[in-house]
């Protein structure tokens, strides 16, 4: 018999068939996946819609980034997938009531999208490495420039048109594609814990803080990576912006939880059960206290004192790493979380994962470094720094 | 327009118009003529083959145990639900014959407070005594034929023909003569109809009895019963071989079930044995043993018992006071 | 010629050549690809057969209306459903994989909340002695026990299945006659429809990596005979029939009982009705 890695033990009583775990890490991370590339587009399209010159050092950096994570994000649905071999039954015969079908062509519009606006945002790159570069790197940036070499005004116009209106097109898709998600949890009858309106706000709020921390992240790191000096403005309007948009996703999460409770509908003893006991590590001290609390409090103290230089580099690029820390334990305590309470409203399971294996710690970490690492690939390809000439040059010393 | 958007248009259209062919290209041959699936699924499930056959079944070979079956309370447990799913029987061999019934029978048997009080259930340890379940009932015929006779006789004409017929060997006061032939004072009255009338039609044979019984009249049967129920049956306790019956005792807890613990039992259709003769005990077990003396049921309690564990039963038996114990005092 | 009119010349030339090339290739590939596509236009243009007698000759699906009763009165906890449909219907032979389960609910006296278990509890499988065979422990035979009773569970063929509801690709669907069904040749095992039931009915066979559940064994009752546990069922406890038939089973027990079903606040509209459980029953 083969050995059944995600057997939970129970306490109460759960139905005889909720004994395995369906959903393990592997969905956790998805979503986590989705919501970087939601939120990293939001980013750019600062930038690239609402003109805020102040995001230009990250814009086309997060642009790259966005597409990155995207392709890498059927990854982790695959692995789980029973048949993976058949997943193209979802896009061949859509079931629309389905949420999981339409993102089969949410995913593969956005997938377009941000590969188009990625191509015309390079292209100038891509034309001048078609013209300069030898060999098979020649003839891959040969392919991508589809023949033409015109950079002529008339050209980047088109271009910059094309840019703003896929990147317009782009804020609802992204943010579509990731409401969904929290469609997909919402919209189910049979979890108290998953089934209610605000999941998706939950999610796509959530998402918008965690690809804004994961480009002060990355935007730091690179920055160190090069050599240069961290552009203070850019890093204050991204903390303003992971900021605001924090304080809103505690406040909808907070009134979920609440009506949750208030409510007191069938599973809700159960629910404070959990929420007392099993997940007060998970909810209560990781993603509230350590994850929540610290970085807006931090956030909070250097917005207050104009807080500018090393201190606040340091002190955002931490908030960012417990951001992104908190967005994780909030996807683990939906998913996971949700699965621990029986449908029956009278039992909870324990979930323990595999460290090795299919649907494991290891691969769920392989998904999550995989497309940084490509991404390292990619910013060699296609250098999306504003300060590009920089890139080629030899570099001073960093003064500072 | 500039050349290389007209190429991404053409590109984009080109990849859409593709995508679109493959995806009616691959949309499998039966999918939407009944809805939004595979149509041809549905046959492919109904094309299973059913593993259970039911009991009609089993009827085509076995028609005799499924007559007696049907004719009896377990006629809504299926055969396959002791005997395990018929499919590919016989052409791949026999189907079991449970052999733990303990286990099996329990199953639906055992008493749970959960259970409807419409169904039988028994606590097994003071049921059976941990004997297997078989030993006394017909799986297929589940309820044991301790059918009680109807008495009303008239104990005093009873005495008149006991006087006549009987008291030469049974006794004057129906305590036996001798160890062989049995005491009936104090027997109950409807064990004695039935066993009477079993001498008289024949279902039971015995040398002395059965020409004796023929010459009994129903009534006399009746008021014969009547007559030695009400009886004492005061015996000298501590005849026969008083050594056996510690022995004998703890053997005798698989017959308590239907004789009691001490030989006194709670149906009346079945004899007491308290302070039976030894030797007719130990003759009517031999004959159960033997098939001779008919009793499906005796047959089956018998059918383990060596020559020693008769005579420690006896034994046992025929030192048990036949007055019932009312306290929790026991006798020796 | 001048000079450049000659290197345009020649220029065009290459330039025509290597277009005529290219387009022999594309043409070629296109050619294959025109004709497989052909093939297939041909198959599917076919009409489907009129199929007549759906989904077999001697079985009409447009003629029946399946539904299942269960009498919480008479459950005895024995767990032969249980075992049957295990064997009949090839479902894991574990004890965390079932269609059909039973639930025992005792209320204790001063108790006012029922204590609930299944065949699946730790204890009841080591009073089994395997996870293959099922009975209940009698733990509560020297308790004081104020009411107590079995209650049988299965998949509820829903009318509005949110099962159905959230297959991504039409892996499972209703039947005209009443049962929800499964293509695991179709399934690609994404358990978003494990996720969905709000009865636990589903689960994911690790074995042919797809979603199974109870079917109310399509295979049997459209051969005439009856889904498995209720054949096994020695106490009458599972009723099943057609209830386009005034006179079945299950039309008279809906028809002289009061029924209830589980979970109506869900609006799936549930075709298993219960008679004789309890408030704590969901």
């Amino acid at each position: 018999m083969e050995y059944i890695a995600e057997l939970a033990p129970f306490t109460g009583y759960v139905y005889p068939n909720e004994t395995v775990i369906p959903w393990t890490v592997l969905i956790v991370v998805y979503p986590y996946l989705t919501g970087l590339v939601a939120g990293a587009f939001t980013v750019s399209s600062l930038y690239q819609v609402f003109g805020m010159q102040r995001f230009k050092p990250v814009a086309h950096f997060a642009l790259l980034t966005s597409l990155c994570l995207m392709l890498f994000v059927p990854v982790p649905l695959l692995l789980h997938l029973g048949h993976p071999e058949r997943a193209f039954n979802a896009v061949i015969t859509p079931h629309v009531t389905s949420a999981f079908a339409v993102f089969g062509y949410a995913a593969g519009f956005y997938v377009i999208l941000l590969m188009l606006e990625s191509w015309f945002v390079f292209r100038p790159h891509i034309v001048l490495q078609a013209q300069e570069e030898k060999g098979l790197p020649g003839w891959f940036y040969r392919v991508l420039s589809l023949g033409s070499y015109d950079l002529s005004e008339k050209a980047i116009r088109y271009d910059q048109k094309w840019i703003f209106a896929l990147a317009v097109i782009g804020i609802p898709a992204a943010h579509g594609l990731h409401g969904y998600v929290g469609f997909v949890f919402g919209s189910l009858k049979s979890r108290e814990w998953w089934s209610s309106d605000l999941m998706p706000a939950i999610f796509l709020f959530s998402a918008v803080i965690s690809g804004t921390a994961l480009l002060i992240v990355l935007y730091v790191l690179s920055c160190r990576l090069r050599k240069i000096p961290v552009d203070l403005e850019c890093v204050k309007g991204l903390a303003y912006t992971l900021w605001g948009f924090f304080m809103f996703t505690l406040v909808l999460e907070g009134v979920e939880f609440a009506s949750l409770v208030y409510r007191g509908r069938e599973g809700t003893d159960v629910i404070m059960e959990y929420v007392a006991g099993p997940l007060l590590v998970p909810f209560f001290i990781l993603q509230f206290g350590i994850g929540s609390l610290i970085p807006l409090a931090l956030l909070t103290f250097m917005i207050w004192r104009g807080t500018t230089g090393r201190a606040l580099i340091a002190g955002v690029t931490a908030s960012a790493v417990l951001v992104l820390l908190a967005v994780l334990m909030m996807r683990w305590n939906v998913v996971i979380g949700g699965q621990e309470i029986s449908k029956t409203g009278k039992g909870l399971l324990a979930y323990s994962p595999m460290i090795f294996g299919r649907e494991s710690l290891l691969a769920a970490a392989s998904v999550l470094v995989a497309p940084l690492a490509f991404l390292l690939v990619m910013v060699r390809l296609f250098p999306p720094w504003a300060d590009a000439a920089s890139y080629y040059a030899s570099q001073p010393r960093d003064k500072r | 327009m500039p050349k290389h958007i007209v190429r991404l248009v053409i590109l984009l259209v080109a990849s859409g118009a593709i995508a679109l062919i493959a995806k009616w290209f691959f949309t499998a041959e039966s999918f939407y003529q009944y809805g939004h699936y595979r149509a041809d699924s549905v046959p492919e499930i109904a094309a299973q083959k059913p593993v259970f056959q039911t009991p009609r079944y089993c009827q085509s070979c076995h028609s005799e145990r499924h007559a007696q079956w049907s004719a009896n309370n377990h006629k809504t447990v299926s055969c396959e639900v002791c005997h395990g799913a018929a499919q590919g029987h016989p052409q791949e061999g026999k189907l079991p014959i449970p052999a733990d019934t303990r286990k099996l029978c329990t199953l639906c048997h055992e008493a749970m407070p959960e259970r409807p009080r419409t169904q039988p259930q028994v606590a097994l340890a003071q049921h059976s005594g941990g004997q297997q379940c078989v030993v006394c009932h017909n799986p297929h015929a589940p309820k044991l034929a301790g059918v009680v006779a109807k008495v009303a006789g008239d104990a005093a004409a009873g005495n008149r023909k006991h006087a006549a017929s009987c008291a030469s060997c049974h006794g004057a006061a129906g305590i036996s003569p001798n160890d062989t032939w049995p005491n009936l004072a104090g027997q109950n009255a409807a064990y004695l109809v039935r066993i009477l009338a079993a001498y008289k039609s024949g279902d039971q044979t015995d040398v002395m009895m059965s020409p004796m019984a023929k010459t009994l009249s129903d009534a006399d049967i009746q008021n014969l019963a009547a007559y030695y129920a009400g009886l004492s049956c005061q015996a000298a306790p501590g005849e026969g071989r008083v050594g056996d019956a510690a022995a004998g005792k703890a053997l005798a807890k698989n017959c308590a079930a239907c004789h009691g613990e001490t030989g006194i039992g709670s149906n009346p259709a079945w004899p007491k044995l308290a302070s039976q003769k030894a030797g007719y005990l130990v003759n009517a077990l031999k004959t159960f043993r033997a098939g001779l003396r008919r009793d499906p049921m005796m047959a089956g309690v018998t059918r383990g018992l060596s020559d020693a564990d008769i005579a420690k039963l006896a034994a046992y038996y025929a030192a048990q006071s036949c007055e019932p114990v009312t306290q929790a005092r026991k006798t020796q | 010629m001048k000079p450049e009119a000659i290197t345009s010349l020649v220029a065009r030339r290459a330039f025509l050549r290597k277009i005529g090339r290219a387009a022999t290739c594309a043409g070629a590939i296109a050619g294959a690809g025109a004709f497989g596509v052909m093939q297939k236009a041909a198959a599917k243009s076919v009409p489907a057969p009129s199929r007549g007698s759906f989904p077999t000759p001697d079985y009409d699906w447009t003629q029946h209306r399946w539904g299942f009763g269960v009498d919480a009165t008479k459950c005895i906890g024995c767990l032969r459903c249980v075992e049957a449909c295990k064997r009949e219907n090839n479902v894991p032979a574990d004890a965390h994989h079932f269609n059909t389960w039973v639930e025992r609910y005792v209320y204790l006296e001063g108790e006012t909340k029922a204590r609930i278990d299944s065949q699946s509890d730790p204890q009841n499988i080591a009073a089994s002695g395997s996870e293959k065979q099922y009975r209940f422990d009698n733990r509560y035979q020297a308790a004081k026990v104020e009411k107590a009773f079995f209650v049988p569970k299965l998949c509820n063929q829903c009318e509005h299945p949110p099962c159905v509801q959230v297959c991504p690709t039409g892996a499972t669907y209703r039947t005209q006659d009443g049962v929800v069904l499964i293509d695991s040749k179709y399934c690609i095992g994404c358990q978003y429809c494990v996720q969905a039931c709000p009865y636990g009915a589903r689960y994911f066979n690790v074995r042919t990596r797809v979603s199974q559940k109870c079917y109310w064994c399509y295979h049997r009752i459209t051969k005439g005979l009856q889904p498995a546990c209720v054949e096994a069922c020695p106490v009458g406890a599972r009723i099943f029939g057609d209830r386009n038939d005034p006179q079945s089973p299950i039309s008279l027990f809906i028809r002289n009982n009061r029924v209830q079903v589980l979970r109506p606040e869900t609006g799936n509209a549930p075709n298993v009705f219960y008679v004789g459980i309890d408030k704590e029953v969901g």
